[in-house]
């Protein structure tokens, strides 16, 4: 913590000589006090909040909407080897597509509205998460399973006594993860075609070169992505202290 | 006559399913009867089948051919009539201990939740956990988290009780002492165990009979009748009495060229 805040620091120290000392022309590389006093300007007087408000929920519809289809599918996986082999190949080959790619897509198919964003983010993570949700099940040890079967628990039982207590740490690590890279895909599809959002913010700074807007709308991304990450992992401590 | 336990000319072959793979012979034609009371220890080197025939008493593997009936009722599948006990992973970290122990009693429809408590207690107590209840299974040692998983198994209430290498982990006084306690507690519970281990003083320590196994494919070289050589009630000191030296003696001598044998598997594969 005290080393991360350090880190932090430093870096913020560094910017801010560049900065102060003229190195690099403003439209390169503002200062930081200038980014954040624009950061707040874009607050009060241009309803900023409401972009990132837009953003956070664009994020999480299509980060739930993956959970909520990733981890029933991905349980099945693990324990019906018929699903896995249904499953296993299509989800690889879809994993391993560039999301970029996908735009084009799905605005065709959704338009660019709110569904074609949400379903760019879901198609981004629903297939990534599913595996990893089916390798957290897997890794339940077998020995777990079998003192369910022979303390006469049955397959439902097993599943909510034993396999989901067992897995639920691991998985709520790779949900956080997931929830990040939510974040990337959002920005991919903002920029692309939206009308509102911290993407869109940041790229229609950019046609006119207002680099300490841009970087305020970075920043932004940032805070979220720190206050999110951070919130769960208290979370993980608080549920899970037998780990510790 | 019927017998509490019947394992009838049971042999198990692996991989001889789809995949290709060479056919491995694990266990080659075991029968042996098991009477209900009976602590039987199989012993044998690691890998030659004698935990494969044990899951196969508990109904977490099937035999490739023949048969075992507990109670008049042949093996089908794992129930709550065979309880088992793992060297590893052998309670359940998001549970303090006490409900550890409950868990052996959790899907028990025929009683209540004070009763479960009570059972739960009792048994807690019994391998001197009581002052524990509250504790996280990680916070306790290797040699308590045994105890836990023993507690919680007699509390579900098995006819048979099937131990793999259950202190295969432990250090030796650790070890010692729960096989002090072990032996204790089937006495007092009357409880028919089976226990597997490759190690020759656990197993003359706790057994009233020794099934001997060979090396891969299993069968089974000698029968030792432990309990007409040593006393029921056994303690530390049995372990320095000539009686026990001897016969460890004799039973390592036998081990030993199977455990040989056993290596040389290994390595030839």
């Amino acid at each position: 913590m005290l080393l991360g805040t350090a880190s932090f620091v430093a870096v913020i120290a560094l910017w801010w000589a560049v900065a102060a000392l003229h190195l690099l022309p403003p439209q390169y590389l503002p200062s930081p006090a200038a980014v954040v006093s624009k950061f707040y300007v874009l607050l009060v007087k241009y309803n900023f909040i409401g972009d990132i408000g837009i953003s956070i929920f664009r994020v999480w519809s299509a980060f739930l909407l993956s959970a909520a289809m990733a981890i029933p599918l991905g349980i099945l996986m693990s324990s019906f080897p018929i699903v896995n082999g249904l499953s296993q190949s299509m989800i690889d080959f879809i994993r391993y597509l560039p999301v970029p790619a996908l735009v084009p897509l799905t605005i065709i198919w959704l338009g660019i509205g709110e569904s074609s964003k949400i379903a760019l983010l879901w198609m981004g993570t629903f297939f990534q998460l599913v595996l990893l949700v089916a390798d957290d099940a897997r890794r339940v040890p077998r020995e777990y399973i079998e003192i369910g079967l022979t303390t006469g628990a049955k397959p439902r039982q097993i599943l909510r006594s034993i396999v989901l207590p067992a897995m639920l740490p691991s998985m709520v690590d790779n949900l956080r993860i997931t929830l990040g890279w939510c974040w990337t895909y959002l920005i991919i599809a903002e920029i692309v075609a939206a009308d509102s959002g911290i993407g869109y913010v940041i790229m229609s700074a950019r046609r006119y070169v207002k680099t300490d807007e841009v970087m305020a709308g970075i920043l932004a991304i940032g805070i979220i992505g720190l206050a999110t990450d951070q919130a769960i992992r208290w979370l993980h401590r608080r549920w899970f202290v037998y780990l510790t | 006559m019927a017998h509490f336990l019947e394992i009838d000319r049971i042999t198990k072959v692996f991989g001889t399913t789809s995949a290709g793979a060479a056919a491995i012979n694990v266990i080659d034609g075991i029968s042996m009867n098991i009477d209900e009371g009976e602590v039987v220890v199989f012993l044998g080197p690691s890998g030659c089948g004698k935990s494969t025939l044990m899951r196969m008493v508990g109904g977490l593997e099937t035999p490739t051919t023949g048969r075992i009936v507990l109670e008049g009722r042949e093996v089908k599948g794992p129930d709550r009539q065979k309880g088992m006990v793992f060297q590893s992973y052998s309670s359940f970290p998001w549970l303090k201990v006490l409900d550890n122990v409950r868990f052996g009693l959790r899907f028990r429809t025929d009683i209540d939740a004070a009763e479960k408590d009570r059972i739960a207690r009792h048994y807690l107590r019994m391998v001197g956990l009581g002052d524990f209840e509250d504790y996280w299974v990680n916070r306790i040692s290797g040699g308590m988290r045994q105890r836990v998983a023993i507690a919680r198994t007699f509390a579900a209430g098995p006819d048979i009780l099937l131990m793999d290498e259950p202190f295969g982990a432990l250090d030796a006084q650790n070890r010692e002492f729960l096989q002090l306690q072990l032996r204790d507690l089937c006495l007092k519970e009357r409880k028919t165990v089976i226990f597997v281990t490759h190690d020759v003083e656990e197993a003359v320590f706790l057994a009233d009979r020794i099934f001997v196994f060979s090396a891969r494919p299993a069968k089974i070289l000698e029968e030792i009748a432990i309990r007409d050589l040593l006393p029921a009630e056994r303690d530390i000191k049995l372990r320095e009495s000539e009686t026990f030296f001897n016969l460890r003696n004799r039973i390592l001598g036998l081990t030993r060229t199977q455990a040989l044998r056993s290596e040389q598997m290994e390595v030839s594969q």
